[in-house]
């Protein structure tokens, strides 16, 4: 039996078959919360096929800012007997389930007395509304009742929802919403919980990291976006394509992974901000491309969206295992950044960000991120679309290139990979007049020419060109983020990278309310590696301890690398479920 | 606008004396002259092998990628500038083995562009090892007992799989072969000009006497129609089959095979690329509306 959760908070769990709407009633809920005020943060789960399996959706929703899901379960939604049985230790005591009578047994799990049963006839007032498919929705006026809500909210976005359908099908739905509504609220009155809108709440968005990613993207003027389909990184591909034509981004669907990536090279060849997005697997098959990204110099972007591997893993779940791969992939050695995203407001930002540090360094950016932050949404405050600025870094885009001296040899011929202190070259576009070059894959000499590359001096000179752009990468990267308390005076100082922040960010704040203080970090930029202010949190602590959802523990081996010293306990997830808050904390006294 | 001389002021050839590379090289250069383009018209793409060490020794702008990627590279750069014409030039092993993906998408895609393969039917800077158009049973240093697979059939693959001009030089006869590049170039949609280009070190089978001994010219063949697909596609396989054969059993014809005007290509497609997307990042993008769809 789970804890029940703090006031105001409502844990909602839909399950039900692949196929049944899960994930669309569950956002629709999650919009209603979102829009009057509150906020949210879902957590989908879903097997890898479309149809049957199981699927469900849990949505969290309180008063103040959610930066995770949580374990504990209010009201289950069981559109089918399997969830029920999935899901009954879940539930916290007196938690109510809403379940169709004519379609789901209490065989074995009826009467409780722990458990709220809310039999509600789904499919009879679904179909009576206008057809079984709304069951979901007459399920969420039953949510809605059961926690003393509002219904307007619902009707008023389910008539959004559905107005480009048909103004008749939004009727429908809103009576099949007013019955499943009527129904509960008459039949169970006084369920435990009530779920109050907030006045004159600020706007908020309702995004997932993919979103945000692709937002951020086009904010920074993405022009080419080229991907082959992989979960979880496929909606970026759906958001460039709806919005290819209105926002003027070119955006291809290739026949593989390898293809993404040279487009995107080309593309990143005339000037055109270009990205690709795809998982652990794809990002494999990329890596050659990677490669001649760095060696030749080409500013592109790179979003890896991790799922559990190795090979093709568990694609519809989360991990944090492509750390290493990422910072260590293509063969030889080459400037790269890594970002890795905490949540949609850093993946909005560093999404653009990524776009100025390519131009900048004129090498490869990755950002990374994984199914728990990709594909799960959560009421985030509208992201700073002024705060976005464009810096193109040492481009010439037109005219001629006699124009700018510091390009050209004593000759007179442009040097696109001229050796300079920084790493740095003007990089002219072709189109730009005498802008000959060979942009090479090869190793290269300052014009470009492969042959010379092999001359020792050359290759010396151009490895150590690009190697020193890692040093201005360190000077533009965005640092750790610090939170709780601080190091010296904690009871132990953890360390966590990418998604886990959510759940940390909670724990951190539950513990506190305990007297447990712990001082937090979240590893951002992940390659430059921060050793600076990584060690120096190491060493002020008295306790350390890393968070991350993998096996080996990833992060943990670089901490070893750049600080020669191990965090005194680690905390490993590795099952493709993201850490729950409750998971952390308990990590965390385990090690007190 | 630049010549044949200005092209090539980049480093000298490093490939074999008398390889077919030096006839694919010299054709191209007079075709650009003869097109009258600034070197800012046009980018130049290659991938790995020994026409791929032509990067160094043509006086343009362009982008030496990798094993068997010219084609995506390629497609990027036409998807992302449309001012700039896009040449491809890639290998057998290069364009139809490693790549050969991207090959046949390519093909199908309808990009706006000109690919121009280095056929030499063998790997040549890996020292002689069968390529997917090394003709069967043909005795290399990775196939002792002979080539056991069939060799792809460039043109035939790109007939069948949707090319809209398909064609096939011999870099023995530059003058042809320079005609070819040229209709390739003015063509609306994606160009294939295959190049029977004969490696003097590693193939001595497909020599330049083997090819001289059978080539002809389609132009110059009666009731020969390159608009007529079915009529290209039989043509090729008959071509496939013959190279094995005897001079006077068989002829290898050279020339435009097939030719389809007036279709839709994958930038007619794309009203987006209505300038060179790099002028899409001059400022940032406003996507309040798109992010109040969230809301």
């Amino acid at each position: 039996m789970a804890e029940r959760n703090a006031p105001g908070e409502l844990r909602v769990r839909i399950g039900g078959e692949a196929g049944f709407g899960i994930k669309a009633a569950g956002q629709t809920l999650a919009r209603v919360f979102a829009s009057t005020g509150l906020w949210t943060f879902d957590l989908t789960e879903y097997p890898s096929l479309i149809r049957g399996g199981h699927n469900n959706y849990l949505l969290r929703v309180g008063p103040e800012r959610l930066y995770s899901h949580a374990e504990g379960v209010d009201v289950l939604v069981a559109l089918n007997r399997e969830t029920v049985d999935l899901h009954l230790d879940e539930l916290v005591d007196g938690a109510a389930v809403i379940f169709d009578p004519d379609e789901t047994s209490t065989d074995g799990w009826l009467p409780s007395n722990r458990i709220r049963p809310v039999p509600v006839p789904l499919t009879k007032y679904a179909r009576e509304a206008g057809g079984k498919i709304m069951r979901n929705t007459v399920a969420l006026g039953a949510v809605l009742a059961l926690v003393h809500f509002p219904l307007e909210p619902l009707i008023e976005s389910l008539r959004r929802q559905f107005a480009h359908k048909s103004p008749e099908v939004a009727e429908q739905n809103a009576a099949a919403a007013t019955v499943g509504y009527q129904y509960v609220a008459r039949m169970a009155p006084d369920f435990f919980l009530t779920i109050e809108p907030v006045e004159d709440a600020a706007p908020r968005v309702l995004v997932d990291g993919n979103e945000a990613v692709a937002l951020g993207a086009a904010a920074a003027g993405i022009g080419f976006y080229a991907a082959y389909p992989m979960t979880p990184a496929t909606s970026i591909l759906h958001f460039m394509a709806g919005h290819g034509r209105d926002m003027g981004i070119v955006v291809k669907h290739t026949e593989d992974e390898l293809a993404a990536i040279n487009m995107v090279c080309g593309a990143a060849f005339t000037g055109a901000r270009a990205m690709c997005a795809t998982s652990g697997g794809g990002f494999a098959l990329m890596n050659e491309g990677f490669g001649q990204a760095g060696v030749s110099e080409s500013a592109i972007v790179v979003n890896v969206a991790t799922r559990p591997g190795p090979a093709t893993g568990m694609p519809t779940w989360t991990e944090q295992s492509d750390l290493l791969h990422v910072i260590h992939a293509a063969q030889g050695e080459f400037p790269r950044v890594v970002l890795a995203p905490g949540d949609r407001t850093q993946a909005f930002e560093l999404a653009w960000q990524a776009f100025n540090l390519a131009d900048r360094l004129q090498t490869p950016v990755v950002i990374l991120t994984d199914s728990y932050l990709a594909e799960n949404r959560a009421a985030v405050p509208p992201f700073d679309l002024d705060a976005v600025t464009i810096d193109r870094g040492k481009l010439v885009a037109e005219g001629d290139i006699a124009d700018h001296a510091d390009a050209l040899h004593e000759d007179g011929r442009y040097l696109r990979y001229r050796v300079t202190d920084d790493g740095v070259s003007i990089r002219a576009l072709p189109g730009v007049t005498g802008a000959q070059q060979v942009v090479n894959s090869y190793e290269h000499d300052e014009y470009g020419y492969g042959q010379r590359g092999e001359i020792a001096a050359e290759r010396v000179a151009q490895n150590e060109k690009r190697m020193r752009k890692l040093d201005l990468a360190r000077t533009l990267v965005p640092g750790p983020v610090r939170f709780g308390a601080e190091p010296a005076e904690a009871d132990v100082a953890v360390l966590c990278w990418g998604s886990t922040v959510g759940p940390l960010r909670e724990a951190v704040a539950q513990l506190a309310e305990e007297g447990v203080g712990v001082a937090a970090m979240q590893v951002v930029t992940v390659w430059p590696f921060p050793a600076e202010e990584v060690c120096g949190f190491m060493g002020a602590a008295s306790r350390t301890m890393v968070v991350e959802g993998n096996l080996t523990g990833q992060l943990e081996r670089l901490i070893r690398e750049h600080c020669l010293r191990a965090p005194d306990r680690s905390l490993h997830r590795y099952d493709g479920r993201p850490f729950s808050p409750e998971r952390i904390v308990a990590g965390i006294k385990e090690v007190l | 606008m630049p010549t044949v001389n200005d092209f090539e002021k980049a480093l000298t050839p490093t490939w074999c004396p008398g390889c077919g590379n030096f006839g694919m090289w010299r054709a191209l250069k007079e075709a650009l002259e003869e097109l009258g383009w600034a070197y800012e018209d046009f980018a130049v793409v290659w991938g790995i092998g020994c026409h791929g060490n032509g990067a160094d020794f043509l006086n343009c702008q362009g982008f030496h990628t990798l094993h068997g990627r010219a084609l995506p590279v390629a497609t990027g750069i036409a998807l992302s500038n449309p001012d700039l014409h896009v040449i491809v030039e890639m290998g057998d092993g290069d364009g139809y083995g490693i790549g050969g993906n991207h090959f046949i998408h390519s093909c199908r895609r309808n990009v706006r562009m000109t690919a121009i393969a280095h056929n030499n039917q063998i790997y040549g800077l890996t020292t002689g090892q069968a390529s997917p158009t090394s003709d069967q049973f043909m005795k290399t240093p990775s196939t002792p007992g002979g080539v056991v697979e069939e060799p792809v059939n460039p043109v035939g693959v790109a007939v069948a799989q949707g090319a809209t001009f398909v064609a096939r030089g011999f870099a023995g006869d530059i003058p042809h072969l320079k005609e070819l590049y040229k209709e390739a170039v003015a063509h609306d949609g994606f160009a294939l000009v295959d190049v029977f280009q004969p490696c003097v070190t590693w193939n001595k089978v497909n020599t330049f006497s083997w090819f001289r001994d059978r080539v002809y010219k389609l132009e110059e063949t009666e009731g020969y129609d390159p608009t007529d697909r079915t009529m290209a596609f039989e043509q090729s396989m008959k071509t496939f089959h013959e190279l094995t054969c005897a001079p006077d059993e068989c002829r290898v014809p050279i020339g435009v095979f097939y030719r389809e005007e007036g279709s839709f290509t994958y930038q007619d497609g794309l009203p987006q690329l209505d300038r060179p997307a790099f002028k899409r990042a001059y400022e940032p993008r406003d996507v309040s509306e798109a992010m109040e769809r969230f809301g």
